[in-house]
């Protein structure tokens, strides 16, 4: 069993390790000779299946195993991160799965150049010097040399799964979505689910009948119109923010089982005849209501910058399919967050 | 009939939130607040266990428009159809509570989705600064609120770009109807200062966390005005004098050079206005220190103060508050006076008597 690769791309690998870690604390990664997919399977709450192509995050890449070159592999994310977050800086970051006192660890190899401001006031001569180094050593640039190279090596211990554990996991089927559509920034979607939370807080303290700090249940809904609303309500109000002029995408035939009739069958067709596009018809809607603590960290994803479409399953899930950008401006990457619905799963909230 | 139910009783269109938002906060000190919605503006008012209110006027004038239909009268008098003559005056304009937090959270939902609201629209770094985005046309602040008919929610709509945010604040019977009285007509003292003046005061005695506050004003000889802020608790007592015409050895450059010619606009008086009812005694009221701390929001942002006392010791503190250049609004707070126990009464005598003391010796030098 061997895996080593270098890492291509630290930033992003290290935000969605940052923005996964956000939503479970182990992943199942799945290393195969085309694709890197990282799966979050929380007790509750939402799920992770992420598929990455290999060139997203990783360079000169091999994989072997018995098992058909498939590696499984348990991650502690927060370890990981942390690894991942020495490299930021980094001039070339190697990672490899290999076994220390008998523990299997993915071991990232660091290697930081490290200038010190005084001396890079003189680029030549630091330059020159950067080069001895290299040819040399390390450690003997101490005096003469600008730049210091740094390794740093991080282990991170991981649990090896074996195929039979994991032949059981596939992600959850779920029927044709109701509606589609391209979600504005996550950013911007975050800062204002995070302020109706607060306020269902604030809402529920003022309330007179005390209610439960659990019940921050957002109502996310979305309609072919391009619209999409977010709301919540406690005793003492209700909020609603409406989104319009967002984006519908068009079903491919050759991707929808059926082709042009499947389209046409499909429920995201029905839905076209119904609401509005300045969403202020009460039809046409397909919503589902989240925890509000839950959305706000899989609205952490964010960060990665990608397009993300959202998926309705009208009172029975939500799927955000968020796509990577590359850089050659194709997206290939597909990042899968399912929430299930409260209704269809009623201890979804967190306790508290 | 028929239409007058069809048109909202209220509503109004706000180009900026924010002027709305200042203003509330200060008075946020509790979880509800009354707003009564008059022919003039809104007023919010908030109370505090009966013995200390605040209230903030949004004048119509803070409004880009402003529509108040007065509910038919009819409805008052069947309501209140015992006693409709002292009645009539007031239930016509529609009084309800909402939950004033959750209000100051809903006009703060601006500019969070714009992610330049850390900079202000003039930053020269700011590439989507135009003439004419949102932020510098104040577009993104328009707010728009209603109020159709009684029991009806309160409705809020913000818009900005292409996101509506629509909230319902529920109205709830407003639950206290008397005011603290303050008797303007027989006011004990009177005076006008900074408002950061107080707020450093009170701010500067807030570190010894005192329970009480004592508030002192009196002529000095020769028509001085003298007032005092003492503070005193477990932890001991702390006491801010407000002087005019300070004394020579307290002002570090020699008197030869006129100060007033720097800053003309200044008064040279720390006390704009200091009048007392009865100018041969001392007064002396005391209130509970965390509840005048309460308005410490409005000190920080007033321009002006004028502090009031009655003749029963209600302590009125009006803060003239500059919401944009040559508009003022006002936000008022009450305060209900603590019964002082001979005991105590004693003490501050003699602390008086030492500040008495010290005064005059600061006036004979002079």
């Amino acid at each position: 069993m061997r895996f080593k690769a270098s890492i291509q791309n630290i930033t992003t690998f290290t935000k969605l390790t940052a923005s996964l870690n956000s939503l479970g604390p182990l992943a199942w990664v799945k290393l195969s000779d085309d694709q890197v997919c990282f799966t979050i399977i929380p007790e509750q709450g939402t799920q992770v299946w992420a598929v990455l192509s290999i060139d997203t995050i990783f360079e000169t890449y091999t994989v072997q195993s018995a098992a058909n070159n498939v590696i499984n592999l348990e991650v502690p994310l927060i370890s990981l991160n942390r690894a991942l977050k020495t490299a930021l800086n980094a001039t070339s970051a190697q990672i490899r799965l290999t076994k220390k006192d008998n523990m299997p660890v993915l071991a990232l190899t660091i290697v930081t150049t490290s200038s010190s401001n005084s001396y890079a006031a003189f680029p030549t001569t630091g330059a020159n010097n950067n080069e001895d180094a290299f040819e040399t050593s390390t450690f003997d640039s101490a005096i003469g040399g600008g730049n210091h190279e740094t390794i740093i090596t991080q282990e991170v211990p991981v649990r090896v799964l074996s195929p039979d554990i994991v032949a059981g996991l596939h992600e959850p089927q779920c029927r044709e979505p109701d509606v589609h559509i391209i979600l504005p920034p996550l950013v911007q979607l975050k800062s204002i689910s995070d302020r109706f939370t607060r306020l269902a807080v604030v809402g529920a303290k003022s309330g007179m009948g005390t209610t439960s700090s659990s019940r921050t249940r957002l109502e996310v809904a979305a309609n072919m119109h391009g619209c999409l609303k977010m709301s919540i309500k406690t005793d003492a109000m209700s909020i609603s923010s409406v989104w319009t002029d967002l984006n519908n995408p068009e079903l491919d035939p050759s991707q929808v089982a059926g082709g042009e009739i499947g389209i046409a069958e499909h429920p995201s067709t029905r839905m076209k005849q119904l609401g509005s596009a300045d969403g202020r018809s009460e039809e046409g809607w397909a919503s589902v209501r989240i925890d509000g603590r839950d959305w706000g960290k899989v609205m952490s994803v964010g960060r990665l910058g990608g397009r993300v479409i959202a998926c309705f399953c009208h009172e029975h899930a939500l799927i955000l399919y968020v796509y990577l950008p590359n850089d050659n401006g194709e997206d290939e990457s597909v990042l899968t967050v399912c929430g299930s619905a409260v209704t269809s799963c009623p201890n979804w909230s967190h306790p508290e | 009939m028929e239409d007058e139910d069809e048109l909202p009783l209220f509503a109004a269109v706000s180009s900026s939130a924010r002027q709305l938002y200042l203003l509330l906060r200060c008075i946020n000190f509790s979880e509800k607040a009354h707003v009564q919605i008059s022919e003039e503006g809104l007023k919010f008012s908030v109370d505090e266990a009966g013995v200390m209110e605040g209230f903030a006027f949004l004048d119509k004038s803070l409004f880009t428009s402003y529509t108040f239909r007065a509910p038919p009268p009819q409805r008052s008098s069947i309501r209140d159809s015992d006693d409709e003559e002292d009645e009539e005056e007031t239930s016509t304009n529609p009084t309800f509570q909402i939950s004033l937090p959750s209000l100051l959270e809903t006009l703060q939902i601006f500019g969070l989705t714009d992610p330049n609201n850390s900079k202000p629209p003039w930053a020269r770094d700011n590439p989507t600064s135009t003439a004419f985005s949102n932020n510098v046309l104040g577009m993104n602040n328009m707010c728009r609120i209603s109020y159709d008919s009684f029991g009806s929610p309160l409705v809020i709509v913000l818009t900005e770009a292409s996101i509506r945010t629509t909230c319902e604040l529920t109205t709830y019977e407003p639950a206290f109807a008397d005011e603290i009285p303050f008797d303007r007509q027989s006011l004990a003292f009177k005076t006008i200062m900074r408002g950061t003046w107080l707020f450093d005061a009170i701010s500067e005695l807030a570190s010894t966390t005192p329970a009480r506050l004592t508030l002192v004003a009196r002529l000095a000889r020769s028509q001085k005005p003298y007032f005092a802020l003492s503070a005193s608790g477990p932890l001991g007592s702390a006491r801010v004098e407000f002087n005019n015409n300070l004394a020579p050895s307290t002002k570090p450059p020699p008197p030869t050079n006129p100060p007033s010619v720097e800053n003309p606009a200044e008064s040279p008086n720390l006390l704009e206005t200091f009048q007392l009812s009865n100018p041969e005694t001392t007064l002396r009221y005391t209130y509970k220190f965390s509840l005048i701390q309460k308005a410490a929001r409005a000190m920080s942002v007033a321009t002006k103060v004028s502090v009031r006392g009655d003749t029963q010791g209600v302590l009125s503190l009006q803060f003239m508050i500059e919401v944009e250049a040559g508009k003022v609004s006002f936000v008022d707070f009450r305060f209900v006076p603590l019964v002082e126990k001979d005991g105590g009464e004693m003490d501050d005598e003699t602390v008086l008597e030492e500040g008495e003391g010290s005064g005059s010796g600061m006036e004979d030098e002079e």
